[in-house]
């Protein structure tokens, strides 16, 4: 282990510790601030009894399903305006209106028009993501080094080569850090999501743990989320370091 | 000059940009099979267009270019291109890089990779194949832009500026070995470059251009085989100052 490693887990120890002392000396409410013991507590019981499993699962597929639609869609649209000037400048204000608009105040209306439940979770995911994805995508492919296109055009490329071989390959560094951001958005995307329009899943568990008043399961399902949202990131970071292998030395 | 023989030939070959004034104007030039031209002259002053005209890369507003008795429109197998800087791909090897040209028009067989891989080893850089070109120095990226033009056999190379970002004795070592590549393979070239002794040390015949027209047309000649010991002899300091005087004061310039 490297020293910084060391250095933060034992930052990490030390303020649970602090955390665990302060609770027990002032005899804080468990309402308000649960002990990271009962937190701990709370969690086992959920995951053993099959409580927290299925809120977790329903978490894990909205987030799968609303990523891959956002990024394919996403993707797909930024070749498309990177390849047609007149498509960009057609859409782009449409594009830039649909972000601006937050996706969270269209929840109401998407519970509306897909019903109460997975759906709803799965567009608002997914229109979340589709915005880092397609602006990265455009940007990188448009921002292409004019001498490697001129070398394609010396060398008789057709367009669909110039943009598999050339664009795609020069713009994936960028592609990627757009999807790094999408998702970090995915998942507050999905949580949010199922606060307003869903019963099962971690965001609505957070919902119902509150009406229940039961602060040390809010705890463990907050640690649930930040648990999926790591190994998410990690996934991607491994994608990245596996599709990025050519380009390092 | 005579039309017969003439590989490249560019009769009467106009240049503009829409919105900007003339970049080529009226220009006359030929080149015979296996001769080396240089083109010389200051920045904007018309070469690189000219050699894009040649190239196939523009349509002439006016005139015609004609490769080997053919009307010249589209850049094809036939033209070897290479650009200002090396421009490999950074995600593909060198041998990948090399490959390019050909990958681009069906997959590479395995006597295809034989090929650029002596390609490779005539450009000294044989033990490199399989490393990223961003491992190699400039003068050896240089090496592979140039075995990647080759790569489908042209028989003209165009190159534009391609040593100008090397120091000299990187460029002297890759002037030679150019020189001795094109004369084993009869290649026609056409050269551009804003340096006045690489022009003189590598060509048969040198045009300086001036405001986007020929200002001269200077044989060369020095012995066919080229050596270091000449760009010290005063026929060679001679043919500079030519050169020199040219592109110091264009025709219009001229009293």
């Amino acid at each position: 282990m490297k020293r910084h490693q060391l250095y933060a887990a034992l930052l990490l120890i030390a303020l649970l510790l602090g955390w665990e002392w302060a609770v027990r000396a002032w005899h804080f409410s468990p309402l308000v601030l649960p002990a990271p013991s009962a937190v701990l507590a709370a969690l086992l019981r959920g995951l053993s009894s099959g409580y927290l499993g299925p809120h977790l699962a329903r978490t894990a597929l909205e987030l799968a399903l609303g990523l891959s639609a956002g990024c394919v869609i996403g993707f797909a649209s930024g070749v498309l305006m990177a390849e047609s000037a007149t498509l960009r400048r057609t859409l782009m204000p449409y594009v830039v209106t649909s972000q601006v608009i937050p996706k969270l105040a269209l929840a109401p209306l998407f519970i509306v028009w897909f019903g109460f439940g997975m759906t709803s979770t799965v567009v608002i995911t997914a229109l979340i993501c589709f915005f880092p994805l397609m602006e990265n995508t455009l940007t990188a492919l448009t921002q292409v080094d004019g001498q490697r296109l001129e070398l394609f055009r010396v060398l008789g490329a057709t367009r669909w080569q110039t943009l598999w071989r050339l664009k795609i390959p020069c713009g994936l560094p960028g592609i990627l850090a757009g999807l790094r951001v999408a998702v970090v958005l995915a998942l507050v995307g999905a949580v949010v999501g199922e606060f307003i329009g869903a019963s099962t899943g971690l965001g609505a568990l957070i919902i119902a743990a509150q009406g229940m008043m039961d602060t040390p399961l809010m705890f463990a399902v907050l640690l649930l989320i930040t648990l999926l949202g790591l190994t998410l990131y990690q996934l991607t970071l491994l994608l990245e370091r596996w599709l990025l292998k050519p380009y390092q030395r | 000059m005579s039309h017969v023989k003439s590989f490249l030939d560019m009769r009467n070959v106009s240049y503009t940009y829409p919105g900007w004034p003339a970049v080529v104007q009226g220009v006359n030039w030929d080149i015979a099979q296996g001769e080396f031209h240089a083109l010389v002259g200051r920045s904007g002053c018309g070469k690189t267009t000219l050699l894009k005209l040649a190239a196939g890369l523009l349509p002439p507003d006016a005139g015609t270019v004609y490769l080997g008795g053919a009307l010249h429109q589209k850049p094809g197998p036939q033209v070897g291109f290479v650009l200002q800087s090396p421009t490999l791909l950074e995600w593909l090897s060198v041998l990948d890089n090399v490959l390019l040209p050909l990958s681009l028009q069906r997959k590479p067989t395995a006597s295809d990779r034989d090929n650029a891989q002596a390609l490779l080893a005539l450009m000294g850089l044989g033990a490199y194949s399989a490393q990223r070109p961003q491992q190699l120095s400039g003068g050896q990226q240089s090496r592979v832009a140039i075995a990647r033009a080759l790569m489908l056999q042209p028989t003209i190379l165009l190159l534009d500026e391609p040593f100008a970002a090397l120091d000299a004795i990187t460029r002297e070592e890759l002037q030679n070995d150019l020189l001795a590549l094109c004369r084993a393979r009869q290649t026609t070239v056409f050269f551009v470059t804003h340096d006045i002794a690489e022009a003189v040390y590598l060509s048969d015949r040198v045009a300086v251009m001036a405001q986007g027209r020929i200002c001269l047309d200077l044989p060369v000649n020095l012995p066919p085989v080229r050596e270091r010991q000449m760009r010290y002899s005063p026929q060679f300091n001679s043919l500079c100052a030519q050169l020199r005087e040219a592109m110091d004061g264009g025709p219009e310039h001229r009293p």
